[in-house]
């Protein structure tokens, strides 16, 4: 069984112009797999994001995650949901300034009213496997972009969510910072058996995951899956952004060595 | 780390932000409770804290607490504002919104508490001096520290429930929005890049024909004015602030030999930009500064009576007998006898006064004696006069009737004892206030006076008029006699048959009052100005990290220190003195006509009051400026 499946969504936005951002699009994901959703600009993707987070409801169509339609629940409970189920990354980080690394990490939990033993063991935990320990007390102002994605990875993982959502996670990173924090994802992704959603515009942060799905205009427009070979998979997945055209900004020119 | 323990980080973390809105809450508490203070001073209805103090400071108190109700709504708002960003990534991390309303409220009760507590102490640690102030303001002989849980609980009482209130108000605002909201930002919703060219030329409207009328105050029904005004000019000026200012931004605009001219371009639409986010601030900061202004001002111009009341009180002490008053001599030597006893010098004038009808107005006139008068006038340094039989002169009530009074040439005949007299002139000086004689009297000579006298000798009344050059020593004199004269008020008996007025008693009396008002006027203004700051301060803060960037760039980009504060200056003055600029005008056209009311029944000018007050919180304004800037310039310039 699927373990997020959308089926025939649409997403229309009224306002002074009315906007279908989703038109519908169904697709499936299985638990475990590192899925990149790839589309032009306004295409759709982070209003994907949103409906499967819960945060907006779609028009038409449903969206089950592990069995349960986000939409249909109480906004406490869709609260609840989120904070034991989910878990995001986002492209500007989003840590709170005022907050300490270690806080920062611990604040699901917190909303989760853990007991402070267990919280300290799943921080230490998390924060050994992704290499944060040496930065536990400082700010996020204090830290680099590359360590301030790996605390909001960290955040995102703390209370152990069945899937994560990651909306343009290297965006804001030069090239290195982003390959290190590719390679936790799918680290994590393997050992964990994670589920991960991940939108991009970059092809070499799709090039990590099993399978990119390319919507356009808020529809389903193809799919192409992992083969052994990163490099061929990356060309194949710059083949298929040229195929789907849009606007070339959107395309990082960079080629993988 | 634990749900309280967050919200605890979130305020005290963020202390900068809160710092100016913690410092207008702690002062404002201080004041309550000093206020308080004196309300619950055992000594009430001991001499002069009696009434007029007392409704003062409960009034004052009354004024702080509903201020204060919408300084925090306020704040509240710009807070959540402010921070409606870091309120949708915790609803999207999985925080409940009861969740996130209780961690409002529970921050708005920890600054509550916080301010709370600290007002107190601060204000128990003041309220010695603050005591001595009100004793010798109010001139007694003692004012005694004292400790009583009254204060205490009625100002930790009074601010907790605010700040539950508006934690409660927050909490429930917070609890029904959604993530979607908070991403567009709170209070975002009009539409931040327009105005109504009809609300924009309204502001103008009315606030022109606000002080249009204002002007012509006086002249028109002052309670209409006092009713219609204040609401036109509010409405005025917020349409000022939100519609009008862009409107006359835009006019600029169009003016492309004037604004396409090196940074102007940049600079003015960067302004503009800031007039529309802060437009509501701005009308704030100006409506609180024009209430700041008005009420010391109005307060100041009150003093300005008891500086003039000297000069309409020249006497010292004023003993009236109405004819068949059997203890004429029994107080008069009573009152000598105290005079002396207190050790004060004085001059004791007796004058005899006739009333008869005049054939000219057909109203009674007062007529005294060429002698007496003279003595008067000599004792009180005045010039004599010199009258010929059938001459006479007025002898002015007032200090500003005396020119009215000079012009005046009338022939008449007292009609009772026929004496033809010709009124010419009148007897230099003020000599004998309103309130003793009336308005209508005159200077007769020797010669006709005892003609005049000797048609009625049992209708004379006798006027004993005391000169005390220490008169304001004066306030324990006679006052026996005044006790009487209460108690036959109060019963409504019959009119007795003297009158006895002792200036310096009242003078202590009004002096003080308008002293001690002043002074509550003073302290509610500066809270009133503290908060005024704490709004600009705090949206300057939530400004900071993007103009701290800007500001690298700009130093990069090779700019020296010179020209940066140019730029910083370029962007603070707006913010500090456009709503003072407002707030300076409103408070000139409302002086103005507050004149135009004094003129009415004093007959005072309160101009130097009023230049007084406005160069005051000019300077004022001027030294918080800079304090700002100051403080800013560092925060910029210096690390994240």
């Amino acid at each position: 069984m699927p373990i997020v499946s959308i089926e025939d969504v649409i997403k229309i936005y009224e306002g002074k112009v009315t906007h279908r951002a989703l038109d519908r699009l169904s697709f499936d994901v299985e638990e475990g797999e590192f899925l990149a959703v790839m589309g032009p600009s306004g295409s759709g993707k982070t209003t994907l994001l949103n409906l499967i987070s819960g945060i907006d409801m779609p028009t038409s169509g449903k969206v089950l995650i592990k069995g349960t339609d986000p939409s249909a629940l109480r906004p406490d409970d869709l609260a609840r949901f989120r904070r034991r189920e989910l878990g995001f990354v986002f492209q500007d980080f989003n840590l709170l300034r005022m907050l300490t690394v270690e806080e920062n990490i611990v604040l699901p939990l917190t909303l989760d009213r853990l007991p402070v033993a267990e919280m300290d063991a799943r921080v230490k935990a998390i924060t050994a496997r992704l290499g944060l320990e040496g930065i536990l007390h400082k700010r996020p102002d204090e830290i680099s972009g590359g360590q301030e994605q790996r605390v909001a990875i960290a955040r995102a993982l703390v209370h152990r969510p069945s899937i994560v959502l990651a909306d343009e996670p290297t965006g804001n990173l030069d090239s290195n910072a982003a390959r290190e924090v590719l390679d936790l994802l799918g680290t994590i992704n393997r050992e964990n058996r994670t589920t991960f959603i991940m939108v991009t515009h970059d092809p070499i942060a799709a090039s990590y995951c099993d399978r990119v799905l390319f919507i356009k205009d808020g529809a389903y427009y193809n799919e192409i899956h992992k083969d052994d070979r990163r490099r061929t998979f990356f060309q194949r997945i710059l083949n298929m952004l040229s195929l789907l055209g849009g606007n070339v900004d959107d395309l990082s020119s960079v080629r993988l060595p | 780390m634990t749900f309280r323990q967050f919200a605890y980080r979130n305020v005290v973390r963020n202390r900068r932000i809160y710092a100016a809105f913690f410092l207008a809450s702690v002062f404002s508490v201080m004041v309550f409770f000093l206020y308080s203070m004196l309300m619950f001073h055992p000594g009430i209805g001991e001499r002069f804290i009696t009434g007029i103090t007392l409704i003062g400071m409960t009034a004052a108190d009354v004024v702080l607490y509903v201020f204060m109700l919408f300084f925090l709504f306020y704040s509240m708002r710009a807070f959540m504002q402010a921070r409606s960003g870091e309120f949708a990534l915790l609803l999207q991390i999985g925080m409940e919104r009861r969740q996130l309303g209780k961690l409002l409220l529970l921050e708005m009760l920890l600054l509550g508490a916080a301010s709370t507590a600290s007002g107190i102490v601060l204000g128990f640690a003041f309220s010695k001096y603050f005591f001595m102030i009100v004793r010798e303001l109010l001139q007694l002989p003692t004012l005694p520290l004292y400790v009583s849980w009254e204060p205490f609980l009625m100002t930790a009482g009074a601010f907790f429930s605010l700040f539950l209130l508006i934690g409660l108000l927050s909490a429930y605002i917070v609890s029904n929005r959604d993530i979607s909201e908070f991403r567009k930002g709170i209070g975002g919703e009009a539409d931040p890049f327009g105005y109504s060219p009809g609300r924009a030329a309204a502001g103008i409207l009315l606030l022109l024909s606000s002080y249009g009328a204002a002007l012509l105050a006086g002249r028109v029904n002052v309670l209409y004015l006092s009713v219609l005004l204040p609401p036109a000019a509010t409405l005025g000026t917020y349409y000022f602030f939100s519609h009008s200012i862009l409107y006359l931004l835009d006019l600029f605009r169009d003016q492309k030999s004037l604004y396409w001219k090196r940074t102007r371009l940049v600079s003015l639409a960067e302004t503009a930009a800031k007039l529309r986010d802060n437009a509501n601030m701005f009308f704030i900061v100006a409506i609180v500064s024009t209430v700041a202004f008005l009420s010391v001002g109005t307060l100041a111009s009150l003093a300005t009576y008891t500086a003039q009341y000297r000069a309409l009180n020249p006497l010292g002490l004023v003993y009236e007998s109405y004819p068949g008053n059997p203890h004429e001599y029994e107080h008069v030597t009573g009152l000598m006898k105290e005079l002396e006893n207190a050790g004060l010098e004085y001059t004791h004038v007796p004058l005899t006064v006739a009333r008869e009808e005049s054939s000219f107005s057909g109203q009674p006139i007062n007529i005294l004696r060429e002698g007496e008068v003279n003595l008067l006038a000599e004792t009180l340094g005045a010039g004599p006069v010199q009258l010929r039989p059938g001459e006479a002169v007025f002898l002015p009530y007032s200090t500003e009737a005396a020119p009215r009074l000079q012009d005046a040439d009338i022939q008449t005949e007292l009609e009772e004892s026929g004496v033809e007299v010709h009124v010419k002139g009148v007897v230099g000086g003020l000599l004998l206030p309103a309130y003793s004689l009336g308005t209508n009297s005159v200077v007769v000579s020797e010669t006709d006076f005892v003609k005049v006298a000797s048609a009625q000798t049992d209708s004379l009344l006798h006027i004993h008029a005391f000169d005390v050059p220490d008169w304001e020593e004066t306030v324990g004199i006679g006052l026996s006699i005044e006790q009487a004269m209460v108690m036959s008020e109060i019963q409504q008996g019959e009119a007795l048959p003297y009158y006895f007025k002792n200036p310096g008693l009242d003078y202590s009396i009004i002096r003080s009052t308008f002293h001690l008002l002043l002074l509550t006027g003073l302290l509610v203004a500066m809270v009133f100005l503290l908060a005024a700051g704490s709004f600009i301060y705090f949206k300057l803060y939530t400004m900071l990290d993007r103009d701290r960037r800007q500001a690298a760039v700009l130093k990069r980009l090779g700019m020296t220190e010179r020209e940066f504060i140019k730029i910083v200056n370029r962007q603070l003055i707006p913010q500090f003195f456009l709503p003072w600029g407002i707030a300076m005008l409103h408070s000139t056209f409302a002086f103005i006509s507050l004149q135009a009311i004094w003129k009415e029944f004093a007959d005072i000018s309160i101009l130097n009051e009023m230049a007084l007050v406005l160069v005051g919180f000019t300077v004022i304004q001027l030294l918080y400026f800079y304090l700002i800037r100051w403080r800013y310039l560092a925060h910029v310039k210096g690390p994240a």
